[in-house]
């Protein structure tokens, strides 16, 4: 079996050694023992694929820029791929994040770099599908697959975004086999690394920097062309005067704990940008009790619903190891938009311990006795395309009495045939590349041992939110993007609707799901509507 | 805002009904009013009784029912756990441990009539069926979040991620020693 706990790494490709002599503006609001009030042509507010891209756009068109992040600085030199303080220092809620009601597990990031430090390096273009139907039904302007391509193609030079050219690692390769042997259609992924090791552990920060995230691209240039760091530094409202806004006020946050430290960090800007994400942004929005005559903030929130399967093989997979992601088939992704059931995308997880234990959907004996299998484990997951049917309007983002974000977002009966729908797909698929074994995520699900055992099953099972394990590592849209005032919060430019000055630039701009791993769709997206508005600075 | 338990047994005397109303959207409204327990950041005694009684089943084929030790272990690093979340998942997780401690809300939602200090592995056992099967979403919920947390706590640990074959991550070391290049997956390792 491989075994790469007899490999050694060292550390010394962590570019924040070298902060101080780069002159590198970073400040721990923790530490802070006053208020302070900062002004800059722009503050922006999160550091993720929104906040990264924006940043190097805006300081190298020579404007002042103050980056604010609610989450720590950690940086490779503490990568240490270990699954505990991962999910700890580097998640939302440390992985506890979750929809309102307790059935969704939503994973997110919270640190410098936002989810591009924690995600699986996945990059795909908006498909041209999403974009039409934006265009079509949701009155967005000027975002078409033509407009787009030169800002992806940009992004995709600067993240070193390439088709992955080392084979699958087994866990992924079981995706392909089947797709073969089925007669679906599949590809090979592309990654934003350089120099990558090919170890699996993307998901709890990249021990070498070879993942090209923004928290050792964008924003080491940032810091660079003089922009302002602030960490622990969590933005309570935007600041509005009039029919404007003219910043932001961040409490700073405790080191390590829970909780403001009394100081604050007020930024007065010429422009405000929100990239806290989905989630995020619409909670900053209904802080600041932000204009909202059509109650549009907050709505429309996707998060691809996520379901899987677990299969065990004769061979060894060690699902843990090797490029988390390097496989997916499309097959079921486009055989209709909007219509017709839902769409979804096939691809394969990293298998760490916890992460799989945690969404086994099992206990007692069949987790432990699956678990003692995890070497031989291939796990299958269905990202199901919502936000496209009439059937599928999202979620709500909700403040409760802290003034804290809760996604009210529920499976309905149309999400739930999708998963029974994408466990049939997936099921079939391990046992046709080989799996003695098969648990879709259902929990009165056992270990089946043949298709038609586990078809049956699957056509018996009742669907349930509760029922089934469903997990999202996709928070999309909030803040949607369109002409239509009535049904959306920004223009097609990332400007709010009511306020002057004010602008959205992440994940939540988007109307619908994505229908793909959504990191290039922000970079490139926020490229060009930070470009626009550096233009704008300079016109 | 926290109301007393007093509130809450008011609440859940109405069993099944009340339970039923609180699923449609609202979680109980529950209480934390007694302190944690010795050596815990959040869980309270009570807590930590019922954790000792679940822990067993949930881990079963890990951990017996008379590994008192390990049994502990995974309670304290659930406190822990509970700690690295936010204040949102630590009120809720202690809301539904309320409804889950305290008569008649226990026996309705478990079955389990007598103190968790009583339950059986097979009680155990049948509590969380019961809560897992339930028609009431909200049991479902304290069914799912409790056993991901239970379940968490163990395999975070290094030391319990061994008994599955995982073998573990590469050794990081700190300073300037360069990376070594590392074999491809599915290759032979010394």
């Amino acid at each position: 079996m491989t075994n790469l706990s007899v490999v050694t790494l060292g550390s010394d490709t962590d570019p924040y050694r070298k902060a101080e002599e780069r002159g590198w503006s970073i400040t721990n609001a923790a530490d802070l023992d006053s208020s302070v009030t900062v002004e800059a042509d722009v503050v922006i507010v999160g550091t993720g694929a929104g906040g990264g891209t924006a940043a190097e756009t805006l300081t190298k068109a020579g404007l002042s820029v103050v980056l604010l992040e609610a989450g720590p600085l950690k940086t490779s030199s503490e990568f240490d791929m270990d699954e505990e303080s991962a999910y700890a220092d580097l998640y939302q809620e440390g992985t506890g994040r979750a929809n309102k009601s307790g059935s969704i597990v939503i994973l997110q990031g919270r640190s410098v770099g936002g989810s591009t430090t924690v995600n699986w390096t996945t990059s795909f273009r908006t498909p041209p599908q999403t974009l039409q139907f934006w265009a079509d039904k949701m009155g967005v302007k000027g975002l078409s697959e033509e407009e787009l391509a030169p800002f992806f193609q940009q992004m995709e030079t600067r993240l070193n975004i390439h088709r992955w050219g080392t084979p699958p690692n087994p866990n992924n390769e079981q995706l392909a086999i089947a797709a073969k042997e089925l007669g679906y259609s599949w590809d090979i992924i592309h990654r934003n690394v350089k120099g990558c090791l090919n170890l699996g552990y993307c998901g709890l920060g990249c021990p070498v920097d070879a993942k090209q995230s923004m928290l050792v691209t964008t924003i080491p240039t940032a810091l660079d062309n003089k922009a302002k760091l602030y960490h622990h530094a969590q933005v309570d409202r935007v600041l509005i005067e009039g029919d404007s806004v003219v910043g932001v006020e961040a409490s700073a946050l405790k080191n390590g704990a829970w909780g403001k430290t009394g100081q604050t960090i007020t930024v007065r800007a010429t422009r405000t940008i929100l990239s806290g994400g989905g989630i995020n942004t619409p909670a900053v929005l209904l802080r600041s009790k932000a204009p909202d005559p059509h109650a549009r903030i907050g709505k429309r929130t996707f998060l691809h619903p996520t379901t899987l399967s677990l299969a065990i093989y004769d061979k060894e997979i060690d699902p843990y190891y090797g490029a988390p992601q390097s496989v997916y088939s499309d097959h079921f992704q486009w055989q209709t938009v909007d219509t017709g059931p839902v769409g979804f995308k096939l691809e394969a997880p990293p298998l760490q311990p916890a992460f799989t234990a945690g969404f086994y959907g099992a206990m007692g004996d069949t987790l432990t006795d699956s678990m003692a299998k995890l070497s031989h484990t291939n796990c299958l997951i269905a990202l199901m395309r919502d936000g496209f049917s009439e059937q599928s309007q999202g979620g709500a983002v909700e403040l409760n009495d802290r003034g804290e974000p809760i996604v009210n977002y529920e499976l309905n009966d149309y999400l739930l045939e999708g998963v029974r729908r994408a466990w049939n797909v997936m099921v079939e698929m391990q046992f046709a590349a080989g799996a003695k074994t098969v648990r879709p995520a259902h929990k009165q699900a056992e270990p089946y041992r043949s298709w038609a055992d586990a078809k049956k099953a699957i056509a018996s099972f009742p669907y349930t939110p509760f029922g089934v394990t469903v997990g999202s590592a996709h928070v999309m849209g909030g803040s949607a993007m369109g002409e239509d005032e009535t049904r959306t919060v920004v223009n097609s430019q990332g400007k709010f609707h009511h306020l002057d000055n004010l602008y959205v630039m992440d994940g939540s701009l988007f109307p619908t799901s994505i229908g793909a791993n959504p990191q290039l769709s922000i970079y490139g997206l926020v490229l060009k509507l930070s470009s626009q508005l550096a233009s704008e600075f300079s016109a | 805002m926290r109301t007393n338990r007093r509130d809450f047994i008011k609440v859940s005397a109405g069993g099944a009904a009340a339970l039923s109303v609180a699923s449609t959207g609202a979680w109980l409204s529950g209480c934390t009013s007694s302190q944690a327990a010795t050596g815990m950041r959040f869980l309270r005694p009570e807590d930590v009784e019922m954790l000792k009684a679940l822990t067993p089943a949930i881990l079963s084929g890990q951990i017996n029912a008379t590994d008192t030790d390990k049994i502990q272990g995974v309670v304290e690093s659930f406190d822990q756990l509970l700690g690295t979340t936010s204040q949102i998942v630590v009120d809720l997780m202690l809301q539904a441990f309320d409804a889950l401690n305290f008569m008649p809300s226990r026996g309705l939602m478990t079955g389990q009539w007598s103190a968790w200090s009583n339950a059986s592995l097979a009680d155990a056992n049948n509590a969380l069926a019961r809560l897992r099967n339930s028609n009431i979403s909200l049991l479902n919920a304290v069914y799912a979040a409790t056993t991901r947390l239970v379940i968490s706590s163990y395999y975070l640990r290094p030391e319990n991620q061994r008994s599955t074959g995982y073998p573990g991550p590469p050794k990081k070391v700190s300073g300037s020693v360069p990376a070594v290049e590392a074999p491809e997956p599915g290759e032979e390792t010394p």
